[in-house]
C-alpha cells in the first residue's frame, strides 16, 4: 500500500485535479500537504528569478539580414511585375501589328506627348549609364539575384523588341508605354545589381 | 509611443505595431528593444550556453521581421504572446537539433518520498538547480510554470505526447525537490 503521493499526483492536485484517492490522502496527511506547499512555492520562486539581459546587441545582426531579405522580397516582385507588364505590351503590340493597322495613328488622337516620349527616353538612357558603373560583367551573384536579372534582361529584350516593332508602324501610343515599361525593368535591373554589389560589398 | 511596465518590459502602441508590420525598420527596432530581454531570458532558461541564448535571440528577431506582416493580433498583450511562442520554439527546436543527452534520467513517476531520500544534501539555490536539469525537463518546467504554457501547448511545440510534458515536468519538480530540500 502507497504511503504518499507522487509528484504526478501532487502536480495534479496543483492543477485542481487528482484522483479521488490523492484528494482523500491529502486531507488526512500533513507531509504531503507540506510537499504541495513546496510545489506552489517552487513555481513561485521560479516566477520571480531576475530576467536576464543580452550581454551584446544583435539588433544591428537582425537589422542587416531583414534588410537583405526586404531587398530580395522586392527584387522578385519587381522582377514579376515587370515581366508581366512586358508580356503584356508584347501582347498588345503584337495583336495591334496582326490587326488592320493604324487605327490609333490614324485617328489623330494624341495621348502622348514629344516630351513624354523623350523624357522617358532619356530616363531609360541614365539608366543604362548607371548600370555600366556597376560593372555587371565577372561578379560573383547568387543563384537567386542571377535568376532576377536573367529574368529582367528577358523583359528588357522583348520590350526592345515591341520599340523596333512600334517605330515601323509609327504607333507614338505603343512607343510611349513600352519605353514606360523598359524604364521601369531598367529600373528594377539597376536595383538588382545595386543589392548584389552591397552583398559582396562592391 | 512607448511605456515601461512594472516588469520593465517597454510596451508598444499599437501605431508603432502597425508601423512595424509594414516593414519599418525603426518600428521592428522598438519590437526588439521592447521585447529583447523577455525573450533571452526565455533563451537562456531553456539552452544550455549564452551563446545558444542569443542565437535563439537573433533567430527570434528575423522570424518576427519576417513574420510580423501577418501577426493578427491586437495590441500590445498579443504581440507579447506572439513573440514567446516564436521564441519558445525557436529555443526548443535548437536544444531539439543538438540533441544533448541527458544527464539526469529519472525513472518515470518515481514515488517521491523515496526520491528525496537520495537526494539529500545537494542543497543548490534555484538557479543552479535549474542549470541542472536536462534541456528538455528544464524547458518543459520554465514554459509550464513560469511562461504558463499549457501541456498541450508544449506538446505541440516539441512535437510530443501531452504525458511525455507531464512526466517531463514531474521530473524535474522531482529532481529540484532533491536539490533544493526543504526550500
Amino acid at each position: 500500500m502507497r504511503q504518499h503521493c507522487t509528484m504526478n499526483e501532487l502536480l495534479a492536485l496543483r492543477e485542481g485535479e487528482g484522483t479521488a484517492w490523492a484528494r482523500e490522502h491529502l486531507d488526512g496527511c500533513s507531509f504531503c500537504r507540506r510537499e504541495l506547499e513546496l510545489l506552489h512555492g517552487r513555481a513561485a520562486a521560479l516566477r520571480a528569478l531576475p530576467a536576464i539581459r543580452p550581454p551584446r546587441d544583435r539588433w544591428s545582426v537582425v537589422r542587416e539580414q531583414a534588410v537583405r531579405e526586404q531587398r530580395g522580397t522586392r527584387l522578385r516582385r519587381a522582377a514579376w511585375g515587370a515581366l508581366a507588364l512586358a508580356a503584356s505590351v508584347t501582347l498588345i503590340v503584337g495583336v495591334r501589328a496582326l490587326g488592320p493597322g493604324g487605327a490609333t495613328g490614324a485617328d489623330g488622337v494624341q495621348v502622348a506627348t514629344t516630351p513624354e516620349l523623350s523624357d522617358l527616353m532619356a530616363r531609360s538612357r541614365n539608366l543604362e549609364a548607371a548600370l555600366q558603373n556597376y560593372g555587371t560583367d565577372g561578379r560573383v551573384l547568387s543563384a537567386r539575384t542571377a535568376g532576377i536579372i536573367a529574368d529582367l534582361e528577358t523583359g528588357i529584350a522583348a520590350v526592345d523588341a515591341g520599340i523596333n516593332d512600334a517605330r515601323t508602324r509609327g504607333t507614338q501610343n505603343d512607343l510611349v508605354d513600352l519605353w514606360r515599361s523598359r524604364v521601369d525593368l531598367m529600373d528594377a535591373l539597376v536595383n538588382a545589381h545595386v543589392t548584389r554589389a552591397a552583398y559582396v560589398g562592391f | 509611443m512607448t511605456r515601461a511596465t512594472a516588469l520593465g518590459v517597454a510596451v508598444l502602441d499599437d501605431i508603432a505595431i502597425e508601423r512595424a508590420r509594414t516593414g519599418d525598420l525603426g518600428a521592428l527596432e522598438r519590437v526588439y528593444r521592447a521585447y529583447e530581454g523577455l525573450v533571452y531570458s526565455l533563451a537562456r532558461r531553456i539552452c544550455r550556453t549564452e551563446e545558444d541564448a542569443e542565437d535563439v535571440l537573433q533567430e527570434t528577431f528575423l522570424e518576427v521581421c519576417r513574420s510580423i506582416r501577418g501577426f493578427r493580433g491586437a495590441g500590445p498583450g498579443s504581440l507579447t504572446a506572439w513573440v514567446k511562442r516564436i521564441a519558445a520554439s525557436k529555443a526548443l527546436m535548437r536544444i531539439r537539433r543538438q540533441k544533448y543527452r541527458d544527464a539526469d534520467e529519472l525513472p518515470e513517476d518515481g514515488a517521491f518520498a523515496a526520491q528525496r531520500t537520495t537526494d539529500v544534501g545537494l542543497q543548490l539555490d534555484l538557479e543552479a538547480a535549474l542549470s541542472r536539469l536536462s534541456e528538455t525537463s528544464r524547458s518543459v518546467v520554465w514554459l509550464h510554470d513560469v511562461e504558463g504554457y499549457t501541456h498541450e501547448d508544449i506538446a505541440e511545440m516539441m512535437g510530443k505526447t501531452v504525458s511525455f510534458s507531464k512526466s517531463q515536468l514531474a521530473r524535474a519538480h522531482t529532481r529540484l525537490r532533491g536539490w533544493l530540500g526543504g526550500e
